[in-house]
């Protein structure tokens, strides 16, 4: 079986796109056909059974927002939703003062195995689960020459990938934010999935939630240009911001095209760009205005006058992203590090109109407990194992932990623009939106 | 019809109290449509009237005016007469940890305020029915707009959900926190928007059934409020107590029998609508921090959402009340109708009883 996306490019495209970007890829052999999903193995209540494998799981780590969603359910559509599959297995990487999961272990009976490919068998030889969770975020890893975070996002991909393969079918796949720290091995996974035939859906929860105004990017708008605020670090938050662009972006005319160059720059560089840009400032304006968390200007006063001056001091040590996009469309992704703490959006279309919202995080500990955002993203993950269908396309990740991985690269390199050959990744949108409103 | 002159009465004058936040939305601009509007060539008074006794409270409000004075030309008339001379827009904010301003003051700016005149009042009318019937018939015979409100009722709400229009809602539930009255004044406000769209409108209140301590939980039990409600709006909080605050565990409150255990000092009022509509507002401190309701349709249907106040200091809500009241003072027509302030300030006679 085929994944069910409307992809607009072609197998053949994709691999021709891979070949000639990165030697490693290019060894990947597609064979037409050779999909093995089939119907895993059920317990004996014929509830589907899933294995999530964390790095740790500990308060307000991602792993924990997870395990305790399938674990003891959320809030969803006005009552408590108890997810219509057990979690039966866990592998966690790192067992820091305050894990949670040897709890969950012993109230839930999940149970937490030694290895990967254990948690995915249950102990056995062959895969028992029908739904695998990877989450790759948070805990102490070691950071390369770039300042990344060496999560093992892509080991844990590997080996839940040999048990698929060893036992002869796959099932269902969700990984947390970007794919990895290496295109060549986000590459390498999307093409996995096809090969085997399994759904892979993957990337933030910014796409999926809350937005005020409730609005959606009308399917088919004729885009020129899109605008994300969003706050945070490098290879971290800025994710979030560069999905927060992309799941409006990719529902213009044409849908995605890919993206032909990066350019990531620091302070004084990006006013310098901005300057030459009007629209864009339009759009930071526009952003802006969605935004809860503008930091005052001055004491005695809790809002600022909105001003392209005023973000100039409020954030000195700004981080911007300027994207551009194959079919011609701007991107750019701000962090504005000390004047906002939430994600917004602005986009202009052809006819000059701005589309813009905030894709609202209740973020603990400052405004909520329960880190709520990651109610949809559950939500999303528990329908792709029940209907063995990804809600949405894995190419969207794809191109965003490549844009991510530049825009890194680009400022270790010295903030140089990247031509982005290997971004090509063409896709269409789902018509139906994905993000939360009911 | 442009605003010209907007003058302000206010109690206090501090950050982030009602009056900081509103004066500041028509002086600075705010944010409205995705844009960042200030009003042009609006001229801002404020006339403060300290409604506390406390010395230092009062110099820092006047210290936070004057600075405002100096980098905003914000008006400081030297007293409410000038304050209101030429305004065709007036709001009257009471001190923060207050419901409303006295009657006696209010009926004093509203017999200085110009004839023709729009004026909001901040929280309730008055504390009593009678109260808000004698404000009124001043408003009335000076042919002033008059309107009362807070954030509650036109914040944002997740999700954006409304009745429809002659709904035939059957019963309402909300569920907030704080001290009396204001949690309760918070409850009918944000409440009140919602059930007036039922079939039939809002037919006032017949009676109001006041439920301290078990008392509470008891009539939930015996259903003379609904479970299933307090379920569903519970199921729009962000912010469930007890174990979550520990290791941020989502958990089923209302069925895992917490809310009983975690709002030991529960408050609820079950009000009685004159069409038989039953709305009950529970004050459950301890259970969760968000304010959340639910309302039952006679085919069954629930509806939720949560009432979401956006964080301190910007507090964003104030962003769509002033855009209420923006249009209210352009348009001089009353954005919800003043039977709304009365039931209000009934519900609230009956709370502070």
């Amino acid at each position: 079986m085929k994944p069910q996306l409307k992809n607009k490019t072609t197998r053949r495209e994709f691999i021709a796109t891979v070949a000639r970007t990165t030697a490693a890829t290019a060894a990947i052999t597609i064979s037409a056909g050779c999909a093995h999903v089939k119907t895993a193995p059920r317990g004996n209540t014929g509830r589907k059974r899933i294995a999530l494998i964390g790095t740790i799981v500990r308060k307000y780590s991602h792993a924990q927002h997870f395990v305790d969603r399938f674990l003891e359910g959320y809030g969803w559509r006005g009552q408590w939703h108890r997810p219509q599959m057990d979690l039966v297995s866990l592998y966690v990487d790192q067992f820091p003062a305050g894990d949670l999961s040897r709890d969950r272990e012993k109230r839930f009976g999940a149970r937490i195995y030694p290895t990967v490919a254990e948690a995915l068998t249950l102990g056995g030889s062959k895969l028992a689960v029908d739904g695998v969770v990877l989450i790759g975020e948070h805990g102490r890893y070691p950071r390369n020459e770039k300042n990344q975070v060496l999560y093992p996002r892509h080991k844990f991909f590997r080996e839940a990938v040999d048990v698929f393969e060893a036992s002869g079918h796959a099932v269902p796949m969700f990984q947390d934010k970007h794919l990895s720290t290496r295109w060549d091995e986000c590459v390498a996974q999307v093409e996995t999935s096809r090969r085997l035939g399994f759904p892979y859906l993957a990337g933030s929860s910014l796409p999926v939630t809350w937005r005020i105004p409730s609005i959606e990017m009308p399917l088919g708008t004729p885009l020129l240009e899109s605008v994300s605020v969003c706050y945070g670090g490098v290879d971290s938050y800025d994710f979030h911001g560069i999905e927060t662009a992309q799941c409006m972006s990719e529902r213009r005319a044409g849908g995605e095209a890919g993206v032909k160059s990066v350019h990531a720059v620091r302070r004084e560089n990006v006013w310098k760009i901005i300057a030459e840009r009007p629209d864009t400032q339009r759009l930071l304006m526009a952003a802006l205005a969605r935004s809860h968390s503008l930091r005052s200007a001055s004491e005695g006063y809790t809002f600022p006058v909105l001003t392209l001056d005023w973000i100039q001091r409020a954030s000195p040590l700004v981080i911007a992203y300027f994207i551009e996009h194959n079919d011609g469309l701007r991107t750019t992704m701000f962090l504005f590090n000390g004047a906002v703490r939430d994600f917004t959006y602005a986009g202009l279309t052809r006819e000059g109109k701005i589309i813009s919202c905030q894709m609202y995080l209740p973020m603990p500990p400052a405004i909520s407990t329960t880190a709520d955002f990651f109610n949809p993203l559950v939500h999303h993950i528990e329908q792709m194992v029940l209907q063995n269908r990804a809600p949405y396309p894995i190419e969207r990740t794809l191109l965003t932990s490549g844009v991510t991985l530049n825009a890194v690269e680009s400022l270790h390199r010295g903030q140089v623009k990247l031509d982005t050959p290997e971004l090509r990744v063409v896709y269409e949108a789902p018509a139906q939106s994905t993000f939360w409103r009911s | 019809m442009p605003l010209q002159k907007i003058a302000f009465v206010i109690e206090d004058f501090a950050p982030d109290t009602p009056s900081q936040q509103l004066l500041d939305r028509f002086l600075i601009g705010y944010a409205r449509d995705g844009e960042f509007r200030k009003i042009p060539d609006l001229q801002v008074a404020a006339w403060l009237a300290p409604a506390a006794e406390n010395a230092s409270f009062v110099a820092d409000s006047a210290t936070n005016l004057a600075i405002r004075e100096r980098d905003l030309k914000l008006i400081q008339p030297p007293n409410l007469a000038v304050a209101v001379t030429d305004a065709d827009a007036i709001v009257v904010v009471p001190a923060v940890e207050r419901i409303s301003v006295s009657e006696e003051s209010l009926k004093n700016v509203l017999e200085r305020t110009p004839v023709g005149s729009a004026c909001f009042v901040h929280g309730c009318l008055a504390p009593t029915l009678a109260g808000a019937r004698r404000v009124q018939s001043i408003a009335v015979e000076r042919k002033l707009s008059l309107a009362t409100g807070t954030s509650v009722a036109s914040t944002f709400r997740l999700p954006d959900v409304d009745a429809s229009e002659g709904a035939p809602l059957t019963e309402a539930l909300i569920v907030v926190q704080g001290p009396r009255p204001m949690a309760e004044l918070s409850a009918i406000e944000g409440l009140s928007p919602i059930v007036a769209r039922r079939g039939g409108g809002e037919s006032g209140i017949r009676s109001v059934r006041r439920l301290n301590g078990r008392d509470v939980w008891r009539a939930g039990d015996s259903d003379d409020w609904s479970w299933a409600l307090l379920n569903a709006a519970i199921s729009r909080s962000n912010t469930t107590q007890g174990d979550a605050l520990k290791d941020a565990r989502t958990q089923d409150l209302v069925r895992l029998g917490l809310v009983k255990k975690l709002a030991r000092e529960p408050r609820g009022w079950i009000i009685e609508h004159r069409d038989g509509l039953r709305s009950t507002i529970l004050v459950l401190d301890g259970a969760i921090a968000d304010f959340n309701f639910a309302v039952r349709s006679r085919d069954g249907t629930i509806t939720s959402a949560q009432l979401y106040r956006p964080p301190a200091p910007n507090r964003a809500e104030f962003d769509r009340l002033a855009a209420v009241l923006e249009d209210f003072f352009a348009t001089r027509k009353s954005p919800w109708p003043i039977e709304r302030s009365f039931l209000v300030s009934q519900f609230i006679e009956n709370v502070a009883a």
